[in-house]
Parts: structure tokens; sequence; C-alpha cells
């Protein structure tokens, strides 16, 4: 599917939803932009509105797929990335009316346009992994699906965190080489971020630790079923998350090196995602073809 | 004793050309200033002179009994106050004549402040001018420059709107303290020195909220009577290095020759503040704050030249009015250089 496909694409196309949904949120981030550059306050029921119309695009899109796989969709890159870019955009209403930030909204959209033009152009990324006439359902243990679905919502989290690390950055920097802009003036304090982001962190490692005794639980039972790679990536992603939290609460970890560690460690879990979804895929029985579970 | 305008001068450096750091060397006290006036007045050739002294600029302004004297001034200021004349010649400004004329209504008026059309400088030459008359070191042709540029300066004030939008240190001081901490009632707020800059700054803080303000100064009395004045505390001053740690914002003004704040000082509070930032803001000259300070990771700190960086910001949009000021200026400038010349060439007893 690419962007000239769109209008002749299927009404029941999830790409082509995601691929609108994509357009939505990009409008929004460009219109941000253009007020946030002119100094002018960028009009709150407006821009919640392009949003929640990207939101409600993109779920529809997801909802597509979830009937074509008949599972909740996490079962390739492209769906894993979607998810994310969901959960962070979830999370962002959700959080709107705790945090306050300024221009979170703008952030929000940037990322989730980022994310989700990255899972629909990238090739390879989308396998029609359900069209398999092996495929089972991606999750055929209830308990499995409960833990795949909060660790992608927790990824969520930890992207919308990483999203206020580089806020955190933007205003850093600026403030060391003393540069002044309207846009600067709208982007929150540097304390402000800082407090939204242990929050973030916070949530983000409850949500895992929980996906992660869920995960056990589906483990202890069916050991077999988790390969060693996956085990220890998740182990490792949760340790480090709540390494941060621990480091950061005991004022060890904080300011700009808290951020820079946030961002990282969401290109950590990211990227490690990704290459363990891969490694399953190609060392899989190709007799089973089992799809890549996440986590 | 004749009056020649070509050996009308003035002479000094000013943050037009001369970096804060070398700015610092050529700084002095209240005191230092007004000794300097008189054993300029006792320098050989001199008539009439009159010392400003800011902590954006140093200038000697003077009529001798030849051009040549200007020179010698130079000279003996860099041997009494011990700084290498290199230093002092590649960063000075001379002029005499009819430039001088320009230049110190172009000054009063604020044209040539670092925060374009601000009125402190006004007030400041005022002083100056007043204490120099007073002592007797100015006479005909120096009191008239003076007064003549008061007027003209109020003239350009009152006829343009230079002063429009002009944004005060106090102002882009509570600008930047909430891009540091955002919402300002929970901070803390520690003033170093209580210099009528730092009092401005407190106040504008204390507008958005700040309640808690604590002020340090060598003189008990003002830092009490500034301190009330906001229903805060007072510190020693030889005790507050210990109490850094519990401020947000420090707020550096003090006339010391000597850095107050240290390196090492800044990095404890900020090992005891858990990961909080500090906001350091100093005017004072010389600097308050060690320069090493710039490099710590959470410690942000604005000298003069940073905060009249930034409330020159909507410079563009006052151009024309500076420009219409700077016709007003000139006019003023022309008219006052044909005033001297002719009661130049008159005998000293016209004086009025």
């Amino acid at each position: 599917m690419s962007l000239a496909e769109i209008p002749t694409a299927a009404p029941q196309d999830p790409r082509a939803w995601l691929w609108v949904a994509t357009l939505v949120y990009a409008s929004g981030f460009g219109i941000g932009i253009f007020f946030a550059r002119k100094g002018k306050g960028i009009p709150g029921m407006g821009f919640l509105g392009f949003v929640l119309v990207g939101f409600a695009i993109q779920t529809r899109g997801l909802y597509f797929r979830g009937m074509d796989t008949h599972a909740c969709p996490l079962g390739n890159g492209m769906e894993q990335l979607q998810f994310i870019a969901w959960s962070f955009v979830v999370t962002y209403l959700l959080i709107r009316f705790i945090f306050k930030l300024h221009l979170l909204g703008l952030f929000t959209t940037g990322l989730a346009t980022a994310l989700c033009a990255v899972s629909l152009l990238a090739s390879g990324l989308d396998t029609h992994y359900w069209q398999d006439p092996a495929y089972n359902r991606l999750f055929n243990s209830p308990w499995i699906e409960l833990h795949a679905a909060v660790a992608v919502f927790s990824y969520g989290i930890f992207a919308l965190l990483a999203m206020v690390a580089i806020m955190y950055l933007v205003q850093h920097q600026a403030l060391r080489r003393k540069e002044t802009s309207p846009f600067l003036r709208y982007l929150p304090s540097i304390q402000q971020l800082e407090q939204s982001a242990e929050k973030l962190l916070l949530m983000g490692v409850l949500f895992l630790t929980f996906s992660v005794v869920v995960g056990a639980i589906h483990f202890s039972r069916d050991p077999a079923g988790v390969t060693p790679a996956k085990l220890w990536v998740t182990i490792g992603v949760w340790v480090a998350y709540l390494a941060m939290f621990f480091l950061h609460r005991t004022g060890r970890l904080y300011a700009k090196r808290f951020s820079q560690i946030s961002i990282a460690a969401f290109a950590f879990a990211l990227v490690s995602m990704v290459t363990v979804n891969k490694g399953i895929k190609d060392t899989s029985d190709p007799g089973k073809k089992a799809p890549a579970q996440h986590e | 004793m004749s009056r020649n305008l070509d050996a009308l001068f003035v002479q000094g450096v000013s943050h037009h050309r001369t970096p804060l750091a070398v700015r610092e060397k050529f700084a002095l006290d209240q005191d230092g200033a007004k000794s300097l006036l008189l054993d300029l007045h006792n320098f050989p050739g001199m008539q009439e002179c009159m010392v400003l002294n800011t902590c954006n600029r140093l200038e000697i302004y003077g009529l001798a009994d030849t051009p040549e004297v200007a020179n010698g001034v130079s000279n003996y200021f860099c041997e009494r106050n011990q700084i290498d004349p290199g230093l002092f010649n590649r960063h000075a400004y001379k002029q005499s004549n009819m430039d001088v004329l320009k230049h110190v209504i172009e000054v009063s008026s604020g044209l040539d402040s670092q925060m374009v059309g601000e009125t402190d400088i006004f007030k400041q030459m005022k002083e100056a001018y007043d204490y120099a008359r007073n002592a007797g070191t100015t006479g005909m042709v120096l009191n008239r420059m003076f007064e003549r540029s008061f007027h003209a300066a109020k003239k350009a004030r009152s006829h343009t709107a230079i002063s429009k939008g002009q944004i005060s240190i106090g102002n882009v001081t509570v600008n930047l303290a909430e891009r540091i901490f955002g919402k300002l009632q929970g901070s803390r707020v520690l003033l170093v020195g209580s210099g009528e800059v730092a009092e401005q700054t407190a106040k504008a803080l204390y507008s958005r909220g700040v309640e808690d303000i604590t002020v340090t100064s060598r003189t008990y009395e003002n830092a009490l009577q500034v301190a009330k004045s906001f229903g805060g505390a007072v510190i020693d001053l030889a005790d507050f290095h210990k109490h850094l740690f519990h401020f947000d914002i420090i707020l550096c003004s003090t006339s010391s020759p000597d850095i107050q704040i240290q390196g090492s000082e800044i990095q404890n509070a900020l090992q005891k503040r858990r990961g909080k930032p500090m906001f350091l803001v100093d005017v004072a000259m010389p600097r308050d704050v060690a320069p090493e300070v710039e490099q710590l990771d959470n410690a942000f700190v604005y000298n003069l030249d940073d905060i009249s960086r930034m409330a020159n910001e909507n410079l563009e949009q006052r151009k024309s009015e500076i420009a219409h000021a700077r016709q007003i200026l000139a006019r003023q400038a022309w008219w006052l250089w044909l005033e001297l010349r002719r009661r130049s060439v008159l005998p000293p007893g016209h004086n009025h």
C-alpha cells in the first residue's frame, strides 16, 4: 500500500485506514508547528480534534487488522509499531488533564506520525502471517495475549516518556545556549518535564512489571513456548527501566542524563522487540510457522 | 583660560567593544570612581572632567588645554589602575569635539545602552554629573553639555517610543525562571547584595508569586530593609554559602571585587538538591559567580551580557523608533555644538 493507493483502497483495508490516520496526525503536527513557530498558542480544542480523529481512524484500522488475524494485531513489526503509537496516543489522551504540559500534544502527533509512517513505509515489516495455511491464532492462551497487550501498552508509555525526554533536552539545550524564542516560552519548564517523566516512568514500570508477571505465569506453565532470546530481552528491558526508576528516585540519575537514557532505553526496547521477532521467525520450525509474538 | 572644543574628549570602555571578562579588569567601585575624578582634575592640562562608572561602561569626559592631553589621560589611567595600556587601547574608544556631544546625548538617552532604551543610565549619568559639579571638576562646557544632553534625552523619550516594549532585567529573569521551574510560587530566592537592580528583579519575581525571598549583603541594614519589603529573611554574608542548596534562584549584585560563589560550592549544593536545578543571575560587575559554574550540568548561569541580549530581542520592532530618536538627538547635538562654539570664543565672564 502506498499513498497513491489510498483512494482506491477497499473500505475495510486496514492499511488504508492507518494511512489516513497517519495523515491526520501529520496535519495536526504541521499546523501545531506553524502556530508554535509564530509564537501563537496552539488552539487547544482544534488540536485535540486532530488527535481524536487520528486516534479513532487508527483504532478502526487496527480493528480491521484484528478481524483479519482473529487476534490482537501484534504479529508483525508494522502491527507492533502501530500498537505502540496507538498506546501512547491513548496515554496522552488520558494524562493530558493531569500533567497539563504545553506542546505535549504537538510532540505526540509528531512521534505518532513518525512511528506510523515508518511502520507503513518499511517494506517487509507487514508480513501476512495470518494467510499462512499453518496459521493458528497468534495467541492461543489468554494469558499470553494479556501479557503482550499490556507489554506493548507499557511501550507506549515509554514512547511518551522518550518524547517528554526530547522536550526536556530541547529546553535544556536552549537554556544552556541562552537561546530564546516564542516556541521555547511555550515549551514546559525542565522541572515540570522531569517530574512528568518520573510519573511516566513509574506508570510504564508498573504496566511492564504486570506484563512480566503474567508472562512468568505463562512461562511456568509452558517453558518451551518462550525462546531464550525473548526471555532475556524481556528481562533486560524490564530491569533497565526498573534500574532507571530507582536511580532517579534516589537522586543518582537526573536531568540531562536521565533524559538521554530514557530515549536510549526506548530505542533499545524498540530495536530489541523487532530483533527478537525477526530471530524467532528465522529460527522457527517451518512446519509450525508460529508467528512472531511480542516480547 | 581658553576653551578649545578640539580638546573636548571622551574615552573609555563599554559593552560595545569590550567583553564582560575584560570589562571586569577596568571596573571601579563607586569610591574608586570618585577618587579617579579628583585625581584627574589635578592632572596637568585638564580644565574640566567627569567620570561615568556603571556596570556596562567606564568613561572619562574632559576638556583639556590641548587635544594631546587626552593621550596623557589614558596613560595615567592605566598606570594608576595597573592596567596593561595595550589592553586598554585595544578595547577603548576615544572621541573628540562634536563626536563627544553626539556620544553623550546618545548615552544619556539610553540609545547607547546594552538594553536599548533603558532609563537607568539617565539616572546614573545625572548622579555622576551632580557629584562632579559639586566637587567642582566641571565648568561651563561640561555643565552645558550634560544639562543639554539630559534635556535632549527627555525630548527623545517623549517624542518617540524607544522604550516601548523594552524588557527589563526583572522580566527576562522571570521568563527564564519559568522556563526552568514552571510556576514560581514554591521557588526560594536568595539575593546576594541588595542593590537597586537586585531589588527590582526581586520585585518582578515577587509579583509572579515568589514568596520566599532571603537577602544577604555586606550592610546588614540594607539587607534588612530589602528583606522587609518582601516579608523575607536576612542571612549573614559570611554564612550564606552553607545555605546555597536551599535556594532555586540566586541573584548576585554585589560591588565586591572578589568572586562570591565558587564552582565547588554550587556543585555541593546541586548534590544536596538531588537533581533540582539552580538558576543564578549575576548582574554584578565584576562578576560574583565563578565562570566554572557555567560548566555544571544542572546550573543555569546568566550574566549581565546574556540578560541584556535577551532583553533586546524585540529590538527589530523598535528600529524605526530608534532611527527617529537618533535624528532628534543629532539635531540637538548640532545645536549644542553651535552654542558651545559661540560660548568658547567669548571670555569666561559670560558663563551662565
